[in-house]
C-alpha cells in the first residue's frame, strides 16, 4: 500500500486534484499495472482502517502535518477505496459471472462517503477531481451491474408492492443506474450549493458533475430530467463563474447535450447554435466526440439552413460516411425512391439515436431538388425567361419517374398539388397553384429560395 | 335410586340423592376447589366401594335413557381413577363427556360409534390442550384468516357453553368459587379460548354426527378452506382482527376475494382491501360477461366504465395477471375509445404494454397501432421514438400497424391528401384516434392550401381532399373555425376564396398544435 500513501503525499504536497483523485482510480495505470493487487493484498478487512489510518499518518510525517480531520477523511475514503478494489479484483478474475453489484455497492459507500466529507467541510475544492472520478466510475459500475443483473435472468415483473394501483412500467431495469443517479444528484447539489468564495469554492464542478447526470439520465432514457438540471444552471444565477471559464472539455459536453435535448425537441434553430459551438470548441483529435456531435448537427442543419454535408466533411468519419453519404447524394439529385430506401436502410441507426424522424424531413428538400430540376429542364418561353407557369402534370411525371412501385402508378395530381402545396408552405417553393387551369404559377425571381434560381 | 336427568347434568343434585337414598351414604369428596363437580370418582385411596357406587348411580341414572352397554362401559373407563390425567379435573372431563354422548345421542349412533376405542374425554382434552399450543406456536393458516373466522364462531357456538367454559374452568377452579367470573361468561372472546375453538372444531368433525353448532363450524370450516385454496403467495393476508396486526399491511400479498357479487361500484382503494368485497376470479369472469352484454344493450358509458374499473381493482388486489386480464384491459380500451375517453384509454393502454410484453395472448399488434396513433395525436416525440425503436420489421407488416406508421409518415411530411385516404381506411378503432386529431390536421391542410392555391378552389375539391364527407360537412368546418367571409358561391358552385383567406387560419392552426386536448387524462 506504499503506492497509495506516496501519491497521496505527493499529490498534496503538490496540491493537485487530478494526481490525488488518480490515488482512487478503480483503474491501473498503465506505468503501475499491478497497482490494485498490491494494494488489496497488503491488508485485510480487519486491520484495513488501521492500516491506512497508519500509513497516512507516517507519510505526512515526512511531509507537511496535517491536522487529524484529513487523515480521518482520508482513513475512511481509502479503507471504501479498499473495498471496492476487493470487489473490482474479484470480477477481473472471475471466469463466470462477474459480481459488478458487489463492486457498484462498494464504490457507492465511496462516493457516499467522498460526499459526506465534502458537506462536512473537511475536503477543500481543490480536491474536486476526486468527486469526478467517483461519479464517472459510478456510472460505469451501475451499467454493468444492471447488465449483469438483466444477464442473469431479471424478471419483467410488475410494481407489485403497491397494490392499489393498477400501474405497471420496467421499474427494475435500470434499477442501478437509478440509484447511481441519486447520488449524482447529490454531488451535484453539493457543488451549487456551495457558498465559499469563487477561489475556493465548489462551483467549479457544476459543469462536470452537470454532465455526469446529463449521461446518466439519457441512458436512462428519460431526457426530460436533464431539464432539471438545466434550468438550475439556467441564466440569471449572478453567483456562477461565466461558461466560458470552465475547463473547455466541460463545456464541450455541456453543449453537446443541451444542443441534442433541444435537438429531441425539436427547437432545431437552439439545437444549431449549441451544437455548432460544440463542435467548434471541440479538440481537433477527440473523433469520437465530434462524430457524436455531428450526428446531431447535420440532420439539424439540413432542416434549418438546408445545408448538406459535404463529403470532405464526413471523409475523416467512416461511420457517418456511411450513414449519410447515401441520403445526402438522394437529396442532392432530387431522387425520392432512392432516399427512401436510403432511409429505410439505415433506419435502425437513426430510430436508435433519434433522428429518424428529423431525417425524413429531409425528404422535402429531395422533393424540393426534383422540382427544381423539372423546372430547370422547363425550358425557355418566348422572351427568354424561364418559363414559370408549369403545368402539374409535368410535375407528377417527374415524381412518377422517381417513384418505384405502387405509390408511383397510384399518384393522382390531387396528391401532387398537395406535395407542391406544402413546398409553398414551408418556403421551399414561391408561386401558387391555379386549380383550375391545373398549373403551377412560380414566382419570377427566386422560385427556389436557397438554390440561386 | 333414581334420578330424572342425566348424572352429569346436574351434579349437586345428584351427590344430594346419592346421599339421600341407598343403604350407605356416599360422601361426594372435594379433590379440587372447583365448583359444580359431580358425584365425582373418589380418589384412588378411597373404597372402591363408593366408586361402585357412583357407577351403579350413574348407570341408574342413565338407564333412563337407556343408555347402550358400550356407552355405559366408555363412561366407565373415563371415571376409573387410572384414566385420570392430572391437570385435567372432574369438572372438564364431565363437561366433555357429556358433550361427547350428547352429540353421538343427538345424531343417532350411539350405537355405530366404537366406544370401546374411542379415546377418552380426557385424553381428547388433553390432546386439544397440545394441539393448542401447537396451534399458537406454527398456525399453518398464518394468524390472519383464524381470527376472522373465530369471530364468527364466536358468535355462533353460544350453543356449546361448555368448550367456552374450559379456559375459565382452569381459571376458576383455583379460586375454589362457584361461581364462574362475570367477564368470563360474559365475553366469548376470550384469547386463550378462541385459540382453542379451531382445534375444537376439528375434532369435533372426527365425532361424527350432527349438532346446531355443528353445521356452522361446518359452514364456516369450508369457508375458511376456501380462502385456504385460493391462497396464492405464502405472505400472511390482510387481517382486521387487532389481534395480530402486522406494520405493513400494504405489503401483504395478494388478497383473496370472498364477495360474490356481479356488480360492484368503484372506489379508490385508501387502505388495504377487504376480502369481503373483493370479487374472486369465477365471479369476475362472469361480471366480465354481463358487462359485455349490458354494453351490447344498453350503452350507459359511465355505469361500464365505474364497473370495469372496479373489475381492473379487483383483478389488481388479487394479482391475478393472466390471459383473462389482458381481455379485460382490452375491451375497456376499446370501449373508452369508443367514447372518445383518452384519460381512461390512456391508462389501459399503459397497463396493457406491460401485460402484452409478458405474451399473455391479446391483440398486441391492434394495439401498438393505437399506441402510435395516440403519441400522433399528443405530440409526444420522445415515447414514439421509442415506439418506433421497438417495432421489429414483421410487426412493420402487420396492416394495422403498416397503416399507423404510414399516417404518421403522412402527417409529418404534410401529404394531407394521403392522410385523407388512411383517414378513411382505419383498421380496427383507430378511426376513433385519428378523429382526435383530424380536426387539427385539417386545419392545418386548409391553411397550407389557403397559400398556395389562388385565387379559388371548389369546395368540392376541398371536401374531397380531406375526407368529409359532405360539402356540408366541410362548410360547416371552415365556419366553424371562423372562415364564413371566405365561403363563396359563384355560378353555382361553392368556392373558397384562398386568396382572400391568406394568412387567416394560420393562427388558428398554429394554436390547435400547441394545446393537445388529452381529456381528463390522470
Amino acid at each position: 500500500m506504499e503506492v497509495l500513501f506516496r501519491d497521496f503525499q505527493t499529490a498534496c504536497h503538490e496540491g493537485s486534484g487530478p494526481l490525488l483523485a488518480a490515488t482512487i482510480s478503480p483503474i491501473a495505470p498503465p506505468n503501475y499495472l499491478n497497482r490494485l493487487d498490491a494494494i488489496y493484498k497488503d491488508s485485510n478487512v480487519a486491520s484495513i482502517s488501521r492500516d491506512v489510518a497508519f500509513g497516512l499518518t507516517k507519510s505526512a510525517h515526512a511531509a507537511i502535518q496535517y491536522p487529524n480531520p484529513q487523515i480521518d477523511t482520508w482513513t475512511e475514503i481509502y479503507s471504501a477505496y479498499w473495498y471496492a478494489i476487493g470487489g473490482i479484483i474479484a470480477a477481473a478474475q472471475s471466469t463466470s459471472k462477474p459480481d459488478w453489484l458487489r463492486v457498484y455497492m462498494a464504490w457507492k459507500d465511496l462516493a457516499n462517503t467522498i460526499i459526506k466529507h465534502y458537506s462536512s467541510g473537511v475536503l477543500e475544492a481543490w480536491t474536486l477531481p476526486v468527486l469526478y472520478m467517483a461519479g464517472k466510475h459510478l456510472r460505469i459500475f451501475a451499467i454493468k451491474a444492471d447488465e449483469a443483473a438483466a444477464a442473469n435472468g431479471g424478471d419483467d415483473t410488475f410494481n407489485t408492492g403497491d397494490i392499489r394501483e393498477d400501474i405497471a412500467g420496467d421499474f427494475d431495469k435500470n434499477q442501478k443506474l437509478e440509484d447511481a443517479a441519486r447520488v449524482i444528484n447529490r454531488m451535484f447539489t453539493l457543488c451549487i450549493s456551495d457558498r465559499a468564495p469563487l477561489e475556493e469554492s465548489r462551483k467549479w464542478g457544476l459543469y462536470y458533475t452537470a454532465n455526469l447526470q446529463f449521461k446518466t439520465y439519457f441512458k436512462l432514457n428519460s431526457p426530460s430530467l436533464c431539464k432539471n438540471v438545466i434550468r438550475a444552471l439556467g441564466a440569471g444565477r449572478t453567483d456562477m463563474p461565466d461558461l466560458d471559464a470552465f475547463p473547455r472539455s466541460h463545456v464541450v459536453t455541456w453543449k453537446y447535450y443541451v444542443g441534442v435535448l433541444r435537438f429531441l425537441e425539436e427547437d432545431y434553430a437552439g439545437a444549431e447554435e449549441s451544437l455548432t459551438s460544440a463542435w467548434h470548441m471541440c479538440h481537433r483529435s477527440a473523433t469520437r466526440n465530434i462524430k457524436l456531435i455531428l450526428t446531431y448537427l447535420i440532420p439539424t442543419c439540413l432542416l434549418t439552413r438546408q445545408l448538406l454535408p459535404s463529403p470532405r466533411l464526413l471523409a475523416p468519419y467512416p461511420r457517418l460516411a456511411e450513414l449519410f453519404t447515401p441520403l445526402v447524394d438522394a437529396i442532392r439529385s432530387g431522387a425520392l425512391s432512392t432516399f427512401d430506401a436510403a432511409l429505410a436502410d439505415g433506419e435502425a441507426e437513426f430510430v436508435k439515436r433519434r433522428i429518424y424522424l428529423t431525417l425524413e424531413r429531409g425528404r422535402d428538400m429531395c422533393l424540393r431538388n426534383l422540382l427544381r430540376k423539372v423546372y430547370l429542364a422547363a425550358g425557355m418561353d418566348e422572351e427568354g425567361k424561364r418559363r414559370t407557369r408549369i403545368r402539374v402534370d409535368e410535375f407528377g411525371a417527374a415524381i412518377r419517374l422517381g417513384e418505384r412501385g405502387v405509390e408511383g402508378e397510384n399518384l393522382e395530381n390531387d396528391e401532387v398539388e398537395c406535395m407542391v402545396a406544402n413546398m409553398i408552405y414551408k418556403n421551399l417553393i414561391k408561386g401558387y397553384i391555379s386549380r383550375a387551369h391545373g398549373m403551377v404559377v412560380l414566382s419570377k425571381n427566386g422560385a427556389f429560395p436557397g438554390t440561386g434560381i | 335410586m333414581t334420578s330424572t336427568a342425566p348424572y352429569w347434568g346436574t351434579g349437586p343434585m345428584a351427590s344430594h340423592q346419592m346421599q339421600s337414598t341407598g343403604a350407605f351414604t356416599s360422601v361426594a369428596t372435594r379433590r379440587n376447589f372447583g365448583q359444580n363437580h359431580v358425584s365425582a370418582t373418589p380418589p384412588p385411596s378411597t373404597l372402591p366401594a363408593a366408586q361402585q357406587a357412583s357407577n351403579p348411580s350413574a348407570a341408574a341414572a342413565k338407564a333412563k335413557r337407556d343408555w347402550p352397554e358400550s356407552v355405559r362401559l366408555y363412561v366407565q373407563r373415563a371415571f376409573a381413577s387410572e384414566n385420570n390425567i392430572p391437570g385435567i379435573n372432574r369438572e372438564e372431563l364431565e363437561t366433555k363427556l357429556k358433550q361427547v354422548i350428547s352429540d353421538s345421542a343427538e345424531s343417532n349412533t350411539l350405537l355405530t360409534v366404537d366406544w370401546a376405542n374411542k379415546p377418552l374425554p380426557q385424553h381428547m382434552i388433553s390432546d386439544e390442550r397440545h394441539q393448542t399450543i401447537y396451534f399458537n406456536q406454527n398456525p399453518p393458516w398464518g394468524n390472519g384468516v383464524a381470527p376472522l373466522n373465530i369471530h364468527d364462531t364466536n358468535t355462533r357456538s353460544t350453543d356449546s357453553p361448555s368448550k367456552k367454559r374450559k379456559s375459565s374452568d382452569l381459571e376458576s377452579s383455583q379460586n375454589g368459587h362457584q361461581k364462574v367470573p362475570p367477564w368470563h361468561l360474559a365475553n366469548n372472546r376470550v384469547v386463550f379460548e378462541d385459540r382453542i375453538t379451531h382445534p375444537d372444531k376439528r375434532q369435533r368433525t372426527d365425532f361424527g354426527g350432527k349438532s346446531s353448532s355443528k353445521s356452522h363450524q361446518a359452514k364456516n370450516k369450508k369457508r375458511f378452506e376456501d380462502g385456504l385454496a385460493g391462497y396464492v403467495s405464502p405472505k400472511q393476508p390482510f387481517t382486521p382482527s387487532q389481534r395480530s396486526t402486522p406494520p405493513h399491511e400494504m405489503d401483504q400479498g395478494p388478497v383473496i376475494g370472498r364477495c360474490q357479487d356481479l356488480e360492484k361500484k368503484y372506489f379508490r382503494l385508501t387502505s388495504a382491501p377487504n376480502p369481503d368485497t373483493v370479487r374472486p376470479l369465477p365471479v369476475l369472469e362472469r361480471t366480465l360477461d354481463l358487462l359485455k352484454r349490458k354494453w351490447k344493450k344498453e350503452n350507459n358509458y359511465s355505469y361500464l366504465c365505474d364497473q370495469f374499473k372496479s373489475l381492473r381493482q379487483d383483478l389488481t388486489v388479487q394479482h391475478i395477471k393472466t390471459e383473462f386480464t389482458v381481455d379485460v384491459y382490452e375491451i375497456h380500451a376499446r370501449i373508452a375509445l369508443e367514447r372518445g375517453d383518452l384519460g381512461e384509454y390512456n391508462q389501459c393502454q399503459t397497463q396493457l404494454r406491460a401485460l402484452h410484453s409478458q405474451h399473455l395472448g391479446g391483440h398486441p399488434e391492434e394495439f401498438k397501432a393505437y399506441r402510435i396513433l395516440y403519441f400522433i395525436h399528443t405530440c409526444n416525440r420522445t415515447d414514439m421514438n421509442n415506439a418506433l425503436a421497438d417495432l421489429t420489421p414483421e410487426e412493420k407488416k402487420v396492416p394495422a400497424i403498416k397503416h399507423a406508421l404510414e399516417t404518421r409518415s403522412a402527417l409529418a411530411l404534410g401529404n394531407h391528401h394521403r392522410f385523407a385516404q388512411l383517414y378513411l381506411s382505419t383498421p380496427n378503432m383507430g378511426a376513433y384516434l385519428m378523429d382526435m386529431f383530424v380536426g387539427r390536421e385539417r386545419l392545418a391542410a386548409l391553411s397550407n392550401m389557403c397559400l398556395s392555391y389562388k385565387p379559388a378552389i371548389k369546395l368540392r375539391f376541398f371536401t374531397e381532399e380531406l375526407g368529409f364527407e359532405s360539402d356540408d360537412e366541410s362548410a360547416r368546418f371552415i365556419c366553424d373555425h371562423g372562415g364564413q367571409a371566405f365561403l363563396e358561391d359563384r355560378e353555382g358552385e361553392v368556392m373558397i376564396l384562398t386568396s382572400k383567406a391568406g394568412r387567416f387560419f394560420e393562427a388558428t392552426r398554429q394554436a390547435a398544435f400547441q394545446k393537445v386536448d388529452i381529456k381528463g387524462q390522470i
